[in-house]
């Protein structure tokens, strides 16, 4: 199962570090009481994903990771966390209640299942992967991909992201009128 | 000649449709023109019926005319099929001749009614449906025509249905005619059980070639009473008898047509056209004949005392057709279908005379307030006159002939038939009474205090000559029509009729005479009883407190069916309103509708309007459907 | 394939989503759900760039792509709604946003 070559090992060893910081950064995120420290602590999530998939060759997806998601994405983030303000969420205030229960429970059986399915249907199969050649998750493979197999796909996302970039302006404009003192709810 | 059928058929069938889908289109008086003129062309096709079967001889005057098949099940066919024979045409005769004249008055008589298109298109309709009553060539189309009749005759009592006393007699009429198509159609259910056929032709084969012991058996038997309770629903005969008073709500003119000439009889036609089966169950026919010799002496008596001029011709009629019942109950067919032809004339007369005294006083219609009219319209006298004496049997107006042959055809008949002759005897002697009294009431003495305020003469318009004409028409025939057939010496109409109805009696000559002349001798007497009380005002009329009462109840026969059938189905009904409707029909489905709106309210407080709620209930569900996925596959 | 299997990573992955989804249901600030939200996008990414390795083909990169690209639609109009909730001074909090209520 596990051949032991340097590159083998070295692979491994990568493969701890990342898995554990990505592992960390997410319950990180789930904990904080800091909306901006979830954010940075999703940052680098964001980048130990990125690690992760370049272990698995797929280069381009990786580094779209890194500059759209962990870019992008969440500069956008900590841009409206700095603007909305420093608002402390008492998160787990309250005491436990029996939404909270029920929440733990539906995450876990959640987690329990895949694993569970995973484990049990598909754990012969996961054990050998196809060998890949040099092209597999390269610019050019995914390029290819995207404008003959899936060029509607490609489409209907651009189409998406359109309708986004609208929705985030129509969204954020200024009312013309002076904000009326709505009461919270 | 079955062309000739057709179109007396269904020429009036379209002047109502035209009348109908023109509506406001024509005016009213044109609508009673087409009206009138449809029922004009259907005479003229009976007219060209008869000619056609005259041409034939006996045995050939039977002709059945399909024009498609209409209903078809199994192994049983019935046709839209019209029957030309002497008995139809006869009876399309006189459908569509005293129809004629009667349509005629009416443009008269409704000029200024604000509805009259509507009453000319019902006017055609119930022509047309008595018709094809009278045409139909099986059971189906009788039946048809039959609830036609009973549906033209409540739309035109209730004619003026403003008035509550007309609704209550349109709606009382057509129960009470309901009651006898029901039995009707039970007789045909019996009839199709044992024959497979309703054709006229097939079914008198069968029941007169069949085997030998149907006769008097139960199903005939059966099937015979329940044709006879609908003759006697439709002809108001006892039982029954208690809608036709209530019945003269409607326009005078409907009340000559419907309910005296035409609709009235439908039953007489109906036990002559069936007469194989009655005379099969002859217990039956001799009900029918005892039903019509009750009902001829209650309706004699009750006129006696009836103070509205048309109640006391409606009571007449009641009378008379018991006389028709009487004699086709015993076998007099021909004299009863010749009685039922000379009443047409009289009784339509009479009718529309009263309809002319009652147009003149402005819509009076109390006699006790007449008086003295015989001065005022000399010629509305003259007609009521003839009408009178027709009625009452005298010598030499129509019903003499008539009437008297069939009290002769009631002595050929045992000691059951001499029953019979007797209250004939004495129905003559009461129509003496009640006719001169309604006559010497009306027109003699001086005018009332009522006349001299009232009266007014119609003018010689249009109107008046609608008015007059037919009178005048129908007078000549009552005095001459009755001369066709003189019994002993020339009877064409019983030769006529004898291929379709052989009659089952025949009375000697000496029968003959005796009857005729105590028959006018009765009713003689009874005039001059009348003329003693109310002509001559010499003697008081006699006040029996009991029997006055009696008489002016009807004999109880309404009070009697109210609290029979009336009031435990009024009790019934707000019973089961009460403990099955309200809780468990309208109360189950206000429960229901309350119900859902509880439940409704529960599964709504699964709306809570947070985010996390929704969440997690998607969370769970993808749980649970992994779970139940993983445990499936 | 050098290193672990694609088992591992897809342990990883649904260990992810779990994080995520217990995110989403149980903090009250509308900013952390949407980073939950992100966590178990990212977790559906990877099983999804995990698959396409373990077939050889790039069909699962594009649709891990296609799923970024919506992810970042997602994120543009939910802050933006943030934004304006801010504006109108409602509390940030999913308990109090109940105006939907049935």
């Amino acid at each position: 199962m596990i051949v032991a070559t340097v590159g083998n090992v070295l692979v491994w060893a990568v493969w701890v570090g990342a898995g554990f910081a990505c592992l960390a950064s997410a319950v990180a995120v789930v904990s904080f009481r800091n909306p901006f420290y979830s954010a940075l602590a999703l940052i680098g999530n964001l980048g130990s994903l990125a690690v992760l998939y370049l272990l698995l060759s797929s280069d381009f997806v990786a580094a779209a990771q890194v500059l759209v998601y962990a870019g992008a994405v969440m500069v956008m983030f900590l841009f409206v966390i700095a603007y909305v303000g420093p608002r402390m969420d008492t998160p787990w205030a309250g005491g436990p209640g029996w939404q909270s229960v029920a929440a733990v429970l539906a995450g876990a059986a959640l987690l329990v299942e895949i694993i569970v399915v995973i484990g049990l249907k598909a754990g012969g199969r996961l054990a050998h992967s196809a060998a890949v050649g040099d092209a597999f998750g390269s610019p050019r493979d995914i390029g290819r991909l995207f404008l003959t197999d899936h060029l509607l796909a490609f489409e209907i996302t651009s189409i998406v992201l359109l309708i986004a970039a609208i929705g985030g302006v129509i969204l954020g404009a200024h009312s013309r009128q002076p904000a009326d003192e709505v009461p919270s709810l | 000649m079955t062309v000739g059928a057709w179109i007396c058929l269904l020429s009036p069938l379209a002047g109502a449709l035209l009348i109908t889908l023109a509506g406001t289109r024509i005016s009213r008086r044109t609508a009673g023109y087409l009206s009138t003129g449809s029922v004009a062309v259907a005479f003229g096709g009976a007219i060209t019926s008869f000619i056609g079967l005259l041409g034939k001889n006996g045995e050939e005057r039977d002709h059945v005319s399909t024009a498609w098949t209409w209903l078809s099940g199994g192994s049983y066919r019935s046709g839209f099929e019209i029957l030309v024979d002497p008995l139809s045409v006869m009876m399309m005769l006189i459908v569509s001749g005293v129809g004629f004249l009667i349509v005629a008055y009416s443009i008269g008589y409704m000029d200024g009614d604000k509805e009259e298109r509507r009453y000319f298109a019902y006017m055609a309709l119930f022509v047309f449906s008595m018709l094809l009553l009278v045409q139909g060539g099986n059971f189906l189309l009788l039946l048809a025509g039959w609830g036609m009749v009973g549906l033209s005759s409540y739309l035109l009592i209730g004619f003026w249905h403003e008035r509550p006393s007309a609704i209550a007699g349109a709606k009382k009429a057509f129960v009470m005619n309901a009651i006898g198509d029901a039995t009707m159609a039970l007789a045909f259910f019996l009839i199709i059980l044992y024959t497979g056929t309703l054709s006229f032709d097939h079914v008198f084969n069968i029941v007169q070639n069949g085997d030998s012991g149907i006769s008097n058996s139960t199903p005939i038997n059966l099937i015979a009473l329940g044709l006879l309770g609908g003759a006697v629903a439709k002809s108001a005969q006892l039982p029954l008898q208690t809608w036709l008073p209530d019945a003269m709500e409607g326009p005078t003119p409907v009340s000559a047509l419907i309910h005296a000439a035409t609709m009235v009889t439908a039953g007489v036609y109906l036990i002559v056209r069936t007469h194989v089966i009655f005379e099969a169950a002859p217990k039956v026919e001799e009900l029918a004949a005892g039903l019509g010799a009750g009902t001829l002496l209650l309706a004699g008596l009750i006129a006696l005392v009836q103070t509205d001029i048309k109640r006391v011709i409606a009571y007449s009629t009641m009378s008379q057709i018991g006389y028709m019942f009487l004699g086709v109950g015993l076998g007099a067919y021909a004299n009863g279908m010749f009685h039922l032809m000379t009443h047409a004339f009289f009784k339509a007369l009479l009718f529309m005379a009263a309809g002319l005294v009652i147009h003149a006083l402005h819509g009076e219609q109390d006699i006790r307030r007449m008086g003295g009219l015989r001065t005022l319209m000399p010629r509305t006298y003259l007609a009521f006159l003839v009408g009178g004496l027709a009625l009452v049997g005298i010598f030499p107006f129509s019903g003499f002939f008539s009437k008297d042959s069939i009290l002769a055809a009631a002595m050929d008949h045992g000691w059951y038939g001499y029953v019979l002759w007797v209250a004939g005897l004495a129905g003559a002697f009461l129509t003496g009474i009640y006719t001169a009294r309604l006559f010497f009431l009306v027109f003699w003495g001086e005018p009332s205090a009522f006349v001299q305020e009232h009266f007014h003469k119609p003018k010689r318009d249009v109107v008046g000559i609608s008015l007059a004409a037919p009178v005048a028409a129908l007078a000549v025939l009552a005095a001459i029509a009755g001369w066709i057939q003189f019994a002993p010496l020339w009877h064409p109409i019983e030769t006529w009729l004898q291929t379709v109805a052989e009659p089952l009696v025949s009375p000697a000559g000496w029968q003959e005479a005796v009857s005729s002349v105590l028959a006018v001798v009765l009713g003689a007497a009874g005039i001059g009883v009348a003329w003693l009380l109310y002509g001559a005002r010499t003697r008081r009329v006699p006040r029996l407190a009991f029997a006055q009462r009696t008489l002016e109840h009807k004999f109880w026969f309404d009070e009697l069916y109210d609290a029979l059938f009336y009031r435990p189905s009024i009790r019934i009904a707000r019973g089961l309103g009460r403990f099955v409707e309200n809780p468990l029909i309208f109360g189950s489905g206000r429960e229901l509708g309350q119900e859902t709106r509880a439940l409704g309210g529960l599964l709504g407080r699964a709306q809570t309007g947070l985010l996390r709620t929704y969440a997690l209930a998607i969370a769970s569900s993808v749980a649970v459907l992994a779970l139940v996925f993983v445990v499936v596959r | 394939m050098l290193g672990p299997s694609v088992a591992w990573y897809l342990s990883v992955s649904a260990f992810l989503f779990g994080v995520g989804a217990l995110g989403v249901l149980l903090r009250r600030n509308p900013l952390i759900v949407l980073l939950s939200l992100e966590i178990m996008l990212n977790g559906a990414n990877l099983a999804l760039i995990a698959f396409s390795r373990h077939q050889g083909q790039g069909d699962g990169q594009i649709f891990a792509l296609a799923v970024m690209a919506v992810a970042a639609s997602e994120v543009v109009v939910g802050l933006g709604l943030i934004v304006a909730m801010n504006r109108k001074r409602i509390t940030l909090d999913v308990d109090r946003l109940n105006t939907l209520r049935g």
